[in-house]
């Protein structure tokens, strides 16, 4: 059942089981038995022995297909790391320089940057301002861009050095460039069927719905990869990818549930690790709902909501502990925001004094949560939390489509949420979701007061990366303390198990910028 | 009525069906909460979209138009054979189907076989020993069959098969060996309720006169069970047979996604998860015409099956 793929010829053959057949003799003949019993199968052949450089990822389903991330093949969702933008996310979420050396600021709205010189694609061809001014227009073209950056929106000065201007005022913009939807592309290529580009690795073969190959960058401008190969298999069903770990079939799996996670640690010979904090737990709050969700419209109400749920709590009994978790007062990954993040205290637990908010009034609340990130344990804590002071809460349990739709309709009064960070700019989420200038339909239900937009602008124009994430933690601590527009649940790690024989494996906070350059497999 | 009558009168009931059912998906996809256009553009980022560009595909998609138009539009193209085009993937239903058909027709047929071979030979071995400990414990397996669910049979497969005795692989689609542990997953539950059926069918056979009259004449219970019992109770097998390989051809999803088995169920669950409209038009089509062959495959074959039923045939004391 082999589904069509995008090989480059000369490439590596794919070794598609890696554990090989160990059977004794007489145990092969038990497992044939077997087989013919069930009448469908035999004995099967030995498989080849695996190589020794290749490393096997189990990845979750392959959205490539979709149509579009057809045009990001091996850069979004999955970053196969064969791409890379002009400037790259640090682990404490800073921008660092990546395929541009230097870059300014000129004006209000222009960025001139510099590309290192003497850097080549994967296929040799120079890394050059035309590729870049051709990389941002796809994005724009592909509906990727979220930047406001177009083929016009590049002025060539020569061959490394360029200037971007966003078509809309963007101060932020280098903070977003990082994300690797704006990594460099090579023009002579379809991106969508073999993207060329520079990185640690470069794409060999993709097969739908089955495997991504990639292999070493032998041309890359760092440090070469530790791997000669990188198989990114596509397997959806996250206890089918613990079992393949468990098999031996894969060295490595992304995206481990908590209750996965215990069982893989007290599994010999495997190890799981954890990131820092690269989302956050968030309960967005209807505070300018029509009826029947206006009643969070009371301020009061609102602070009592906040008082009632016991974080501590729901991080050390409900999301496993501090491997998994941790007690965040943000809305955003803290570490976005540096030392400013004590800025922001969040509303403290306080049951007495929830109680007396109330004031004895029996109050029912509807609340919804995103099915694809939110477990039923987080939802029913926080149900539980809030009885305990007298509100009713009515949970529904909705899919993927119908929670969007209830959201952007504003029908709910509660809403849990855990949005990620994958860029550097500290009032991404405060912009797109509590900002009453926000192009998305939900925020006009969750949006704040003026004075936190103001707040929001000055972080959105400020100047400095310092000044950008002071005056956001200003906006979240108008947010959070003092309007109780939104109340951060908890910071959320991205978990990871792999084989003791995988070492130099570093998590990143975001997932889509996750380096597997420097992992290597022990002996 | 001829025979040729008889199959007119099928096929036209097979496309009021079809008109049926794709009016019926179409109103009440329509009715169903959620936007497609939203959810493709919230793959972007995982970010929720600015209006404007909901909007703008919502125009490109044709979203804005009223559901009977919508609707119209789609049943003039499909009656030419264009089924339009996936929103999630831009390419066409019918393509996708025909893409993902062979792998779900490949896993239904070999489940399908899995359960007969475990089926005929156990509820024919229970019939024959009745009421012995085989009998009770077959009868025992068979409600447990039944009542675990799939997936769970399935999980129990891999720990067993892959990661205990490394004997198969844990998921994926790249040969034969992929094929087994879904296919004997999907087949055990089948094998359950063909053997409770068969078993009771048997029975019920095994009190008929004809098979007194074999007994007499010195045919052993074996005999009489396997060659003429055996046959006679094979009717409603097959009816439930051809039921179930419809089931399996429209519900593997559950299977096909733990099991990673790129077929018609999971790219179907993902479909209705986006509100997939052609897509999930196409699926429906396509399940509404397998039940109609299956349908008209079953009634073809009970006249070869059982003289007693061939038109035109007289039934005893008529």
């Amino acid at each position: 059942m082999q589904m069509p793929s995008n090989t480059i010829p000369g490439n590596v053959m794919l070794d598609a089981g890696r554990k090989g057949w160990r059977l004794r003799p007489n145990s092969c003949a038990r497992s044939c038995l077997l087989v013919l019993t069930l009448s469908v199968g035999g004995c099967a052949r030995p498989d080849a022995v695996p190589a020794r450089h290749t490393l096997v990822v189990a990845y979750g389903a392959d959205e490539y297909p979709l149509s579009i991330n057809r045009a990001r093949l091996g850069r979004y969702p999955l970053n196969a790391g064969i791409c890379e933008p002009l400037v790259r996310l640090t682990q404490t979420f800073g921008v660092a320089p990546a395929l541009a050396s230097r870059w300014e600021r000129h004006g209000d709205n222009t960025v001139r940057f510099v590309l290192r010189s003497g850097i080549t694609f994967s296929n040799g061809s120079p890394v050059d301002a035309r590729a870049v001014a051709f990389s941002l227009g796809y994005a724009a073209r592909t509906r990727a861009d979220y930047s406001f950056v177009s083929d016009s929106a590049v002025r060539i000065m020569d061959d490394t050095t360029f200037e971007v201007t966003p078509t809309h005022l963007n101060r932020r913009l280098i903070d977003q460039l990082v994300h690797p939807i704006y990594s460099v592309l090579d023009r002579a290529n379809d991106p969508a069927v073999m993207p060329v580009c520079t990185g640690p690795f470069r794409l060999a073969e993709y097969v739908a719905h089955n495997h991504l190959t990639v292999v070493r960058n032998t041309r890359y401008r760092g440090e070469p990869s530790l791997l000669d190969t990188v198989i990114f298999r596509f397997i959806q069903d996250e206890t089918t990818r613990m079992l393949a770990l468990r098999a031996g079939e894969v060295d490595a799996i992304f995206d481990v549930s908590r209750s996965n996670a215990k069982a893989l640690r007290e599994t010999p010979g495997l190890r799981v690790v954890t990131a820092p904090p690269g989302a956050v737990l968030v309960m967005y709050l209807n505070i300018n709902g029509d009826a029947p969700y206006h009643q969070l419209r009371d301020s009061i109400l609102r602070r009592a909501v906040a008082m009632s749920i016991d974080r501590r709590t729901l991080v050390d009994n409900v999301l496993g502990g501090n491997e998994y978790a941790s007690h965040v007062a943000t809305v955003n990954p803290p570490g976005v925001l540096r030392a400013y993040a004590s800025r922001v205290h969040g509303v403290s637990y306080d049951v007495q004094r929830a109680t007396q908010l109330l004031n004895g009034q029996p109050r029912t609340l509807r609340l919804i949560a995103n099915p694809n990130s939110v477990d039923r344990a987080t939802v029913e804590f926080v149900q539980a939390q809030l009885a305990s002071v007298g509100i009713h809460t009515v949970v529904e349990q909705l899919d993927a489509a119908a929670y969007e739709s209830r959201l952007n309709a504003g029908a709910f009064d509660l809403d849990i949420e855990q949005p990620s960070q994958n860029d550097a700019n500290p009032s991404f989420l405060l912009a797109i979701r509590w900002y009453s200038k926000s192009s998305t339909r939900s925020a006009r239900f969750t949006h704040a007061s003026l004075l936190f937009d103001t707040l929001v602008e000055r972080a959105l124009a400020a100047d400095t990366d310092d000044d950008a994430r002071r005056a956001a933690a200003d906006a979240m601590h108008q947010l959070v303390d003092v309007e109780v527009a939104a109340i951060p649940l908890a910071g959320i790690s991205r978990t990871y198990a792999m084989t003791d024989r995988v070492r130099g494996f570093v998590a990143h906070p975001s997932r889509l910028n996750q380096d597997w350059s420097r992992v290597w497999l022990a002996r | 009525m001829t025979g040729l009558g008889w199959l007119v009168r099928r096929l036209l009931g097979a496309v009021i069906v079809w008109m049926l059912v794709s009016f019926l998906s179409f109103s009440l996809g329509s009715l169903a909460p959620g936007d497609p256009a939203y959810m493709i553009l919230l793959r972007r980022t995982s970010d929720p979209p600015a209006e404007s560009e909901v909007q703008q595909l919502r125009r490109e998609l044709m979203l804005d138009r009223p559901v009977m138009v919508r609707y119209g539009r789609w049943l003039s193209a499909a009656v030419r054979g264009d089924f339009g085009n996936s929103y999630r993937t831009g390419q066409p239903v019918f393509r996708e189907l025909r893409e993902r058909f062979p792998a779900t027709l490949v896993l239904a047929i070999t489940a399908l076989l899995v359960g007969l071979v475990l089926a005929i030979p156990i509820a024919v071995a229970a019939v024959a020993v009745r009421d012995t400990p085989f009998d009770h414990g077959a009868r025992l397996l068979a409600i447990a069959g039944v009542s675990v669910p799939g997936y769970l049979i399935g999980y129990l497969l891999i720990l067993l098969f892959a990661v205990t005795v490394h004997l198969l692989p844990t998921s994926g689609a790249d040969g034969w060996r992929h094929l087994i542990l879904p296919a004997v997953t999907l087949g055990l539950g089948g094998a359950a309720s063909m053997t409770r059926l068969l078993r009771a069918s048997l029975l019920d056979e095994m009190g008929a006169p004809y098979v007194r009259s074999g007994r007499a004449k010195g045919l052993s219970a074996l005999a009489v069970l396997t060659r003429h019992a055996l046959r006679n109770a094979l009717n409603p097998l097959v009816t439930l047979s051809a039921l179930r390989f419809g089931r399996l051809l429209g519900e593997t999803v559950i299977v096909e996604t733990v099991f990673g088995w790129p077929g018609v169920g999971q790219w179907m669950m993902l479909s209705i998860y986006d509100r997939d409209y052609p897509a999930i038009q196409g699926f429906v089509l396509y399940i509404a015409t397998i039940f109609v062959i299956i349908s008209l495959a079953v009634d073809l074959s009970y006249p070869l099956l059982d003289p007693r039923v061939r038109p035109g045939a007289r039934t005893a004391g008529a």
